[in-house]
């Protein structure tokens, strides 16, 4: 079934002092299955963000169309998009958006006290979250106080804590040292293996390599897409090394 | 590098932080200018030759201290807020390759730069202002003003001396802090993690502790006398408490609130005790700082103006009658001789004497125990509250003024109290017990019914055989002659002021040798010292007034901006996480309401608290009008919160332009 679909969707960004107008994103389609982990690579600057705020509600196409599980996000009134968000959508950014404050329990709560859950219901979800991932003793603590890889499991727990449809993830490896960054991807490997939907952006070969589809865009279309289909890490990590390679040197579009 | 190289960055610099310097430079440009003007007063040579001048020069160079002091500290503070914003900027030139001691460069011609403009522009509007204000003070005075235009060398001198000092001090403390860090650390700059704040319940007992003894010092604290010694300590407390309280007071009550789960973790809650607690945290102390200078503000400049305006009520009041003799009466005197050279006086100035009013009387101050009155002098003034004043008059004199025909026995006296009730039923002095027959309310129209900063008693007596038996026993007592009893004579005069201050002063030269000892006042005569210590004290009052509200509308400013940065990223992430904008903006917007008329409410309680005792000295100066000082007050405060609310307004708009309202998403 059919999660996220994307329709021809183009960025324009007019800047407000009369400069050029920037085209962030020109015509991107694809769409993501339910259980998928879908990776978007491209280059910095080839508008990897500007598309994840797109399909995170946060920002306005300049045309074109996004469906969640059908849905279009453009029919969804501007009053009940936040509750949208906060049900359906869960993120983890490249520099974890923690409030610094609240401890990273409260963090965690967030969006389920903005949703006007109980704490008992609270506590009841985030346990069995926090045993996964491994951060149990340290929710009575401050974002400042703890490391960013134990920071951006926090953000991973609080994108899931809401059970949404879809995680989507901007660079989260962006900020980790590599040793961090190779725990999330398992992390994220993990819970893809329970079930969840994952759309992560990145331009690291090494986190793409871990995902089960991976798209490139370029020039703000989608250039081209690998599926890994049984690879090893190791033999996608070369394939997309290889697709990036063929993009630089300005070879042709290929499927 | 170039020889204007260094020069040039500071310049950059500046232009480049003019959202936090440029309210900086002007704060120091006021201060500069306010310190001249301030000193130029008090040191001002013609000001000194008018009369009563020195007394207002007196008053105004305790103003000095007080702007050279308040200048010192509060530059000082503003200054620090300016390095923490610019941390991260001197980390980015150390790791761009510039030693700790170019950057030192730099700072020391930033410092010029700030110090030129400020004591330029402060001297040229001082210069130019100090003619306005002087002409001001000499209005409220009731001075003539006189022509002319001066520049006055040692105010110069002074201002030069102190702001130097103070911007000396300033570069030397962000040179310490520079030398110090390490770049890593410069780079976090302010940003070096939020700790979570701790609940010091010591600090919260103490906090409430002394904020509660102020206020009942403030409320229990009965004689004018005992206000005047309380009320320093009742403001310290206060000024204690409120740190106290703002500090750690607010933490303790935002963590309880948090340890309430069904409360805490409720939409509404949530966000709100979590802001609020690291919003107390930044800015308790700059808060505590709001309030206490709003409290100052506003007593004193409702105390000064009730002065000021109640002047002719204060006069009446510390001088009932026109002209008023008091003088002792020897044997080889006469009441009748006095009455004569008196009447003399107003013949040859075609006046007559109206509401006259005289009587016989001896005065002694003692100790009050219970229904005693310890007289002997040596124990005086051990516990002030006690202290009483004693007018025995004989009934002779009460009946006639007071229009009664009352009658006494030998032991028996009435009792008119002013200042602290007289509630015993005997009443014991010099060894001699007299019953009370009789607690009047009122005495007798006009009667020197003085607000002395001790109670007054008001005794009458069978007759002047008790009187002079008194007398006797007081001088015996205290081993001095007895001087006989006094006579006091009053009376108004239809006259223009002109013509009582002539009859005033032909009076003084006409019982002067006859009768020493003897004192002659008149509301006329003066008036002028009272123009020059409550229009001195008024012009002060709004003068360190208006300085008081320049460092909290700065003190307000900086911390919108400085709270702006921090909140645009929170409210982004809040968005992000699913909160609606309209959410996001509610919210803060309740919490920087909360933050900003915390310390106006606070002090709005302060002043109530503060009222009875600051009218109990005003009455020591004679101001009984409680009426007039509400009005006062409550006109101080409205136009204060105007005033505060609109500052609230500008300094809003920046913020949120800051946090970008309205433009991101
Ligand atoms: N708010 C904005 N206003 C104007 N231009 C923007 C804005 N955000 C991004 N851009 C431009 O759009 C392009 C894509 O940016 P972005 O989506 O952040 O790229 P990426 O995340 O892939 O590095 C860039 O050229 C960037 O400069
Ligand atoms: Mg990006």
């Amino acid at each position: 079934m059919t999660i996220l679909e994307v329709n021809n969707l183009k960025k324009v960004y007019t800047t407000r002092f009369g400069g050029s107008p920037v085209q962030a994103l020109a015509n991107v389609s694809f769409s993501v299955e339910e259980g998928e982990y879908a990776a978007i690579m491209g280059e910095s600057g080839s508008g990897k963000t500007t598309l994840l705020n797109i399909l995170a509600s946060l920002d306005k196409p300049t045309s074109g169309e996004v469906l969640l599980k059908g849905k279009g996000l453009s029919t969804i009134k501007e009053k009940e998009i936040s509750a949208f968000r906060r049900e359906n959508l869960g993120f983890v950014f490249q520099d974890f958006n923690l409030l610094d404050t609240f401890s990273l329990q409260d963090n965690i709560f967030l969006p389920l006290v903005l949703s006007g859950k109980s704490y008992e219901e609270m506590s009841r979800r985030l346990e069995p979250i926090a045993r996964k991932l491994g951060i149990g003793d340290i929710l009575a603590k401050y974002p400042y106080e703890v490391s960013g890889g134990q920071k951006q499991r926090c953000a991973v727990a609080r994108a899931l804590i809401t059970k949404p449809q879809l995680i989507l993830a901007d660079e989260p490896t962006g900020s980790l040292d590599s040793q961090a960054a190779e725990g999330l991807l398992r992390l994220f490997k993990e819970i893809n293996s329970e079930g969840q939907t994952l759309l992560m952006v990145t331009h690291s070969v090494k986190a793409a390599s871990h995902a089960q589809r991976v798209l490139f865009i370029k020039d703000g279309e989608v250039f081209h897409q690998l599926y890994k289909a049984g690879m090893s890490d190791e033999a996608m990590y070369q394939k997309i090394s290889d697709t990036l390679t063929t993009m630089a040197t300005g070879g042709g579009r290929h499927e | 590098m170039s020889r204007f190289f260094y020069p040039k960055l500071a310049a950059t610099n500046l232009k480049k932080n003019a959202q936090t310097y440029l309210p900086y430079i002007l704060t120091c440009i006021g201060t500069v200018m306010m310190y001249y003007i301030m000193v130029f007063l008090s040191e001002n040579e013609g000001l000194g030759k008018m009369a009563g001048g020195s007394q207002v020069q007196s008053i105004l160079s305790m103003g000095t201290y007080v702007i050279a002091i308040f200048s010192a500290i509060f530059l000082f503070y503003t200054h620090s807020f300016l390095v923490k914003r610019r941390k991260k900027e001197f980390g980015l030139f150390n790791i761009l390759g510039m030693e700790k001691k170019h950057i030192a460069r730099v700072l020391a011609i930033e410092t010029l730069y700030v110090a030129g403009i400020s004591l330029g522009a402060g001297l040229l509007g001082g210069i130019l202002l100090s003619k306005l204000i002087f002409m001001v003070l000499l209005k409220i005075l009731n001075f003539e003003v006189p022509l002319g235009f001066e520049v006055s060398g040692p105010a110069l001198a002074a201002v030069l001396f102190l702001f130097a000092g103070i911007f000396l001090l300033t570069l030397l403390n962000t040179l310490r802090q520079i030398h110090l860090a390490k770049p890593v650390e410069l780079l976090m700059g302010g940003q070096t993690g939020e700790t979570e704040p701790k609940t010091k319940w010591l600090l919260v007992v103490m906090g409430t502790l002394s904020l509660g003894g102020g206020y009942y010092i403030s409320l229990t604290t009965q004689s004018p006398l005992a206000a005047l010694t309380q009320f320093f300590f009742a403001v310290l407390l206060v000024i204690v408490g409120t740190y106290c309280l703002f500090t750690a007071g607010s933490i303790a009550v935002l963590k309880l609130l948090r340890r309430n789960k069904g409360y805490y973790y409720q939409t509404r809650h949530f966000t709100a005790v979590a802001g609020m607690m690291y919003r107390m945290k930044q800015n308790a102390v700059g808060l505590a700082n709001i309030c206490i200078m709003a409290t100052a503000v506003l007593v004193m400049v409702s105390t000064t103006v009730s002065l000021y305006i109640g002047m002719e009520d204060v006069l009446r009041t510390r001088y009932p009658q026109h002209i008023m003799i008091s003088t002792p009466m020897p044997a080889q005197q006469s009441v009748e001789g006095l009455q004569t050279s008196v009447k003399e006086v107003l013949v040859k100035h075609g006046l007559e004497g109206k509401d006259r009013l005289d009587y016989r009387y001896v005065a002694f101050v003692g100790n009050q125990e219970g229904d005693r009155l310890i007289t002997n002098l040596s124990n005086i003034s051990d516990d002030s509250s006690s202290v009483r004043e004693f007018y025995l008059i004989p009934l002779e004199d009460y009946n006639r003024l007071a229009k009664r025909t009352a009658s006494l026995g030998d032991d028996e006296i009435l009792i008119y109290s002013s200042g602290s009730k007289y509630e015993e039923d005997t009443l014991t002095v010099f060894n001699r017990t007299f019953s009370v027959k009789e607690r009047l309310d009122s005495f007798f129209e006009n009667s020197p019914n003085r607000v002395s900063i001790s109670g007054s008693y008001y005794v009458v007596v069978k007759d002047m055989d008790v009187v002079k038996a008194m007398e006797e026993a007081r001088a015996k007592e205290n081993g001095d002659d007895p001087s006989g009893y006094r006579y006091y004579l009053g009376f108004d005069l239809e006259a223009d002021e002109a013509d009582i201050s002539a009859v005033y002063q032909d009076i003084r030269t006409a019982l002067g040798s006859d009768y020493p000892g003897s004192s002659i006042e008149s509301p006329v005569a003066a008036k002028e010292s009272f123009f020059a210590i409550y229009g001195g004290l008024f012009f002060l009052g709004i003068f360190l007034g208006a300085l008081f509200i320049m460092a909290t509308v700065l003190i307000i400013y900086y911390k919108q901006v400085s709270e702006g940065y921090d909140d645009k990223a929170r409210f982004e992430i809040m968005q992000k996480v699913g909160m609606s904008r309209e959410e996001v903006r509610g919210s803060i917007r309740s919490q920087v309401l909360i933050v900003f008329f915390l310390p106006l409410v606070t002090a709005g309680i302060h002043i109530a608290f503060a009222f009875p005792i600051i009218t109990k000295l005003l009455a020591v100066l004679n101001l009984t009008n409680v009426g007039l000082f509400a009005w006062c007050t409550a006109g101080t405060i409205l136009v204060f919160a105007l005033f505060y609310a609109i500052v609230y307004g500008l300094t809003a708009k920046v913020y949120y332009r800051i946090v970008s309202w309205g433009t991101s998403g």
